[in-house]
């Protein structure tokens, strides 16, 4: 299960960045994660499913079965125009707060 | 990257999806870890521990995917109605002309019997606004010879009170006015107030809303006077102060403490639902605490008094009327055996609204009727439009449509129409409501309870419901979409189903039948309103204007001690308005006719045998000062009026009625020459009265109550401290109100003036009732009887229409234009004269409950019957001849060729 709800709140802004430059399966949003986060943010990289499924029903994500360059059928994600709306309002939230916390963190004490 | 998108429902089966989705994603990472030149079994386990727990991902999906499913199925079904509701706007704006009518026709329909419904409710069911109002009684006494709902004495009320102390609260009221300057800068005016016991508002279960309520020690011989103030009166005369408690307020001479203040709407008792008899305002405006001594309670002659109780929990008001009945047999037994006498009790509820029941209930199933026939009209009009789209549905249905998807297209279409109507047939009902009360202004009772709330709302759905069903069914039954390919080869020629003719027929002949039955209504109550206006009310009130005037009473009322001021004021008063230029002749009476409630007493005449107790000569008795006879043009038969000789000193005169000559003196001539004593004077019948005149009767209490005798008394004799002045003038009555202020404040400056109008005012709103009534089912009537024309005229244009072929083929084979006229209008005249025959079976069938309305005209009237029966076959006759004119025109050769 995914974690605390920052770390879903991250994970979510991930999965729907991911997807922000086209369709991509599951693998391949997972890869990006990692790749960008340098393993971080995903300890379980099954966790990513459920988070998938979830944004799916909140109408940000639509699927679709399609094939890939090597021949084979996956499951593409894809943003809708919600889920870009979505993706646009978390991450300037995001980066208010997470601006927010290393000025809190790096600041000398009172 | 580019690929084949498959379509996601050919993989609806969700696990497999699932597991699909997840082995790819394990294969992919094992090959990752392969190219990284592990072993494909390394590999393989390598993915799975990144991947982490498979079997819990697993069931979570699962979960999620039928989350999700169920989520995606309201969307899509929402997405429907709403497309559906798209459509349905869509289709109805471009069918403005059957939209608006049908919208106007319902909500019509609706927003009328919201309207008189409204008004039954706020009258007849909602309840009291009072705590647990089921449980309030009022006691009124009633005998053979005097009539029901008679006020009750001190003594009797104190009996009851004593001896039913564990069955009920009891308490007992009087109207009691007031003179009262709400300022310095105003003149002092009466005021509508009542002196109550101290129990009053405990009884009726509402608490003062600022202050106190009265204790006993409030009603106590020699307590300072004390009064409580309504809402309305505070706010108006104090400014809505909340620190008036504890203040002065001088009335009537006298300065009375304020105790409280009582909560908005608070306003009993309220004039139009208790007996005329007892004089309550329309709103009582104020409370004085009213107590009795020893004498009080002993005092059984005075019925002054209303007393209302509440039952305590457990009793029942049949178990306390047989209780209270047993008190008043013991004391009958022991004082007056021979007194005919009884207690009746009636639930607040239902004597609130007794009098008028019977009325509204009456236009409550006249407006049914015409709510009947908007219906009728707008479900056949439903009809018409369903069989003309026939074709549209058979496109829609041979291009995939479903036949469930269609019926939800129409019935969305149909319940917009509802919903749409109900909702405009609700705004104009809030107005129609404030149309109906401002015919009866005052004499509607519960008026102030009148209100749109949750009954009005039910009823509102209701008859939307009830449009909605009616509507679906006529679509249903209609939309024939389910012959698809009949109804493309057939084109409009099939929509003449038998059985949709037949039935729209029968539509129509329900609309004319229930026309005639409220044209029948509306007539009779216009013929009983013409009679009742041709009534000789005895007097003449044109040209005369007329004023309460009353001197203020200080503390008890005692005529021994106050009457020769009153006499006084009233004499320089007359004295004053007689020399004033314009006015041709003044006066003044104790009741104003058709306005003021009458007193009643007995006589008895010298020389006869003394009349038992309680047979006594029944007669209405009143004081007049002035020239009042000559005021309000009440003829002289014989002797003469009062004039100027019949003062206290002078000897006791009286003047009796043509009815009372001809019921107890042996007519008009012999009545002058006897004496009588009238038992309702305060000289308690001693005063032996010389009867000097007979005038005509005068229809004091209502124009179509039966004639009563009736009896005067000059004011000089019988001192009055408030009357009602009559003056008759010249020109117009109104410029009258001016003068008679000037001279009332010149004769004494402490006088006060209540309700000036003109009075044929006063006689306009003693018909109000009747005119409410009439007014209304007469609108009913003629709305009914157009949407019966309207309704008519539609199935005759569309059997026209749908039978242009028939019609081309008797015209080519030589029928002439007067034949098909002839046959087009026969088939309106057959379904008019059914509707005409049933509606006179069901208007006589309903005569009966009519009745009681009617004043001067038969229920079964076989004129207006007639009258209205022929009416309405010319008028619905006149409703077939445009289609009929058009089916003549009809080109032969253009029908045949036209599908």
């Amino acid at each position: 299960m995914a974690g605390s709800d920052i770390f879903t709140g991250t994970l979510d802004l991930l999965i729907l960045k991911a997807v922000s430059w086209g369709p991509r399966h599951g693998y391949a949003i997972g890869r990006w994660i990692r790749e960008t986060t340098s393993e971080d943010v995903i300890v379980h990289e099954g966790v990513l499913y459920p988070a998938l499924h979830r944004l799916g029903r909140r109408g940000w994500l639509t699927e679709q079965w399609g094939v890939t360059d090597t021949g084979r059928e996956a499951k593409y994600y894809s943003l809708t125009s919600d889920g870009r709306a979505q993706l646009r309002a978390e991450t300037k939230r995001w980066s208010r707060f997470s601006s927010a916390v290393s000025k809190a963190l790096t600041s000398s004490p009172a | 990257m580019r690929r084949i998108i498959r379509r996601s429902d050919l993989r609806d089966d969700a696990a497999r999806d699932v597991s699909d989705e997840l082995r790819f994603h394990l294969e992919m990472r094992a090959q990752e870890f392969i190219e990284r030149g592990m072993s494909p079994e390394d590999a393989r386990r390598a993915a799975a521990r990144a991947f982490g727990d498979l079997g819990a991902i697993d069931a979570e999906l699962r979960h999620e995917g039928a989350l999700r499913d169920r989520v995606r199925a309201r969307r899509d079904r929402l997405h429907e109605l709403v497309a559906d509701i798209r459509f349905a706007l869509r289709t109805l704006r471009k069918n403005a002309g059957f939209t608006a009518a049908t919208l106007a026709t319902l909500a019509l329909g609706i927003g009328a019997a919201t309207a008189v419904f409204t008004v039954v409710n706020g009258v007849l069911l909602r309840p009291l606004p009072y705590p647990d109002p089921s449980r309030l009684l009022m006691v009124w006494m009633s005998s053979k010879q005097y009539g029901e709902e008679l006020p009750i004495s001190s003594g009797f009320y104190s009996d009851l009170a004593a001896g039913t102390k564990s069955l009920a609260q009891t308490a007992a009221f009087r109207s009691w006015r007031y003179t009262f300057a709400p300022s310095n800068a105003t003149d002092a005016e009466q005021v509508e107030g009542a002196r109550v016991t101290p129990s009053f508002f405990d009884v009726l279960g509402v608490r003062p809303a600022i202050g106190r309520g009265f204790t006993d020690a409030d009603a106590a011989v020699g307590a300072p006077p004390a009064v409580i103030l309504s809402d309305a009166l505070w706010r108006r005369a104090m400014g809505g102060d909340r620190g008036v408690v504890g203040r002065q307020l001088e009335m009537s001479g006298q300065r009375f403490t304020i105790l409280g203040v009582m909560p908005p709407n608070f306003s009993f008792p309220r004039g139009a639902e208790l007996p005329a008899g007892l004089s309550f305002g329309a709103r009582t405006q104020l409370w004085t605490p009213m107590g009795f001594t020893e004498k009080d309670r002993q005092s059984y002659a005075t019925q002054n008094l209303a007393a209302i109780v509440r039952l305590r929990p457990g009793a029942t008001a049949p178990q306390f009327h047989t209780t209270i009945s047993a008190i008043l047999e013991r004391w009958r037994l022991a004082v007056a055996p021979k007194l005919d006498l009884h207690y009746s009790v009636a639930t607040l509820i239902e004597q609130a609204g007794e009098h008028v029941r019977r009325g509204l209930l009456f236009l409550l199933a006249a407006v049914g009727l015409l709510l009947c026939i908007a219906w009728a009209n707008v479900t056949s009009l439903l009809v018409a439009r369903t069989t003309r789209r026939r074709r549209e549905f058979a496109v829609r249905a041979a291009l995939g449509a479903g036949r469930a998807r269609i019926a939800a297209q129409l019935v969305t279409e149909n319940i917009i129409l509802a919903v749409a109507g109900s909702i405009l047939g609700l705004a104009i009902s809030i107005w129609a409501t404030r149309a109906m009360l401002a015919l009866v202004p005052g004499s509607m009772p519960r008026a102030d309870d009148i209100a749109v709330d949750w009954r009005v709302m039910l009823a509102v759905s209701a008859m939307a419901l009830v449009a909605g069903i009616a509507f679906g069914l006529a679509a249903a039954t209609q939309a024939g979409f389910a012959h698809v390919a009949s109804s493309l080869r057939d084109g409009t020629r099939s929509s003449t189903g038998r059985r949709s003719t037949l039935g729209r027929r029968g539509l129509v002949v329900a609309e004319v039948a229930l026309s005639l039955m409220l044209m029948i209504g509306a007539a009779l109550l216009t013929v009983s309103f013409a009679q009742l206006q041709r009534v000789e009310p005895g007097f003449d009130p044109s040209h005369v204007f007329t004023a309460g005037v009353g001197l203020p009473v200080p503390g008890e009322f005692n005529p021994k001690r106050d009457g020769p001021e009153w006499a006084r004021f009233f004499r320089a008063l007359q004295d004053r308005l007689a020399r004033t230029p314009g006015v041709e002749a003044a006066g003044a009476v104790s009741a104003l006719p058709l306005a003021d409630a009458v007193e009643t007493g007995s006589t008895a005449t010298i020389g006869e045998p003394p009349p038992i107790p309680g047979k006594a000569h029944a007669t209405e008795y009143l004081v007049t000062e002035g020239d009042y006879f000559r005021a309000m043009r009440i003829s002289l038969l014989g002797g003469r009026t009062f004039n100027s000789a019949d003062v206290a000193e002078g000897p006791p005169v009286i003047i009796v009625n043509r009815e009372y000559a001809r019921k107890y003196l042996g007519g008009t001539a012999a009545a002058l020459t006897h004496q009588i004593r009238l038992f309702a004077d305060f000289s308690g019948g001693r005063d032996v009265r010389s009867v000097v005149g007979v005038v005509e009767n005068v229809q004091s209490v209502a124009l179509d109550s039966p004639v009563q005798p009736q009896v005067y008394v000059p004011q000089q004799q019988m001192n009055y401290p408030g009357l009602s002045v009559v003056v008759r003038t010249r020109d117009d009555p109104t410029a009258a109100l001016p003068l008679l202020r000037r001279q009332m404040k010149d004769a004494d400056s402490r006088a006060a003036m209540e309700h000036p109008r003109a009075m044929q005012r006063v006689f306009d709103e003693s018909l109000a009732r009747q005119r409410f009534s009439m007014t209304l089912i007469t609108v009913f009537a003629v709305a009914a009887l157009v949407l019966a024309m309207i309704g008519l005229y539609g199935v005759i244009s569309l059997m026209v229409s749908n039978r242009r072929r028939e019609i081309g083929v008797r015209m080519a084979l030589g029928a002439r234009a007067a034949d098909v006229l002839r046959m087009i209008l026969a088939e309106g005249v057959v379904i008019a004269a059914v509707g005409v025959a049933v509606g006179l079976v069901g208007a006589f069938a309903l005569s009966r409950f009519v009745a009681t309305l009617l004043y001067g005209v038969s229920p079964t009237s076989t004129a207006i019957y007639v009258g209205a029966a022929v009416i309405t076959i010319l008028v619905t006759t006149a409703a077939t001849l445009a289609p009929a004119r058009r089916a003549t025109t009809v080109d032969p050769t253009v029908a045949l060729r036209s599908d």
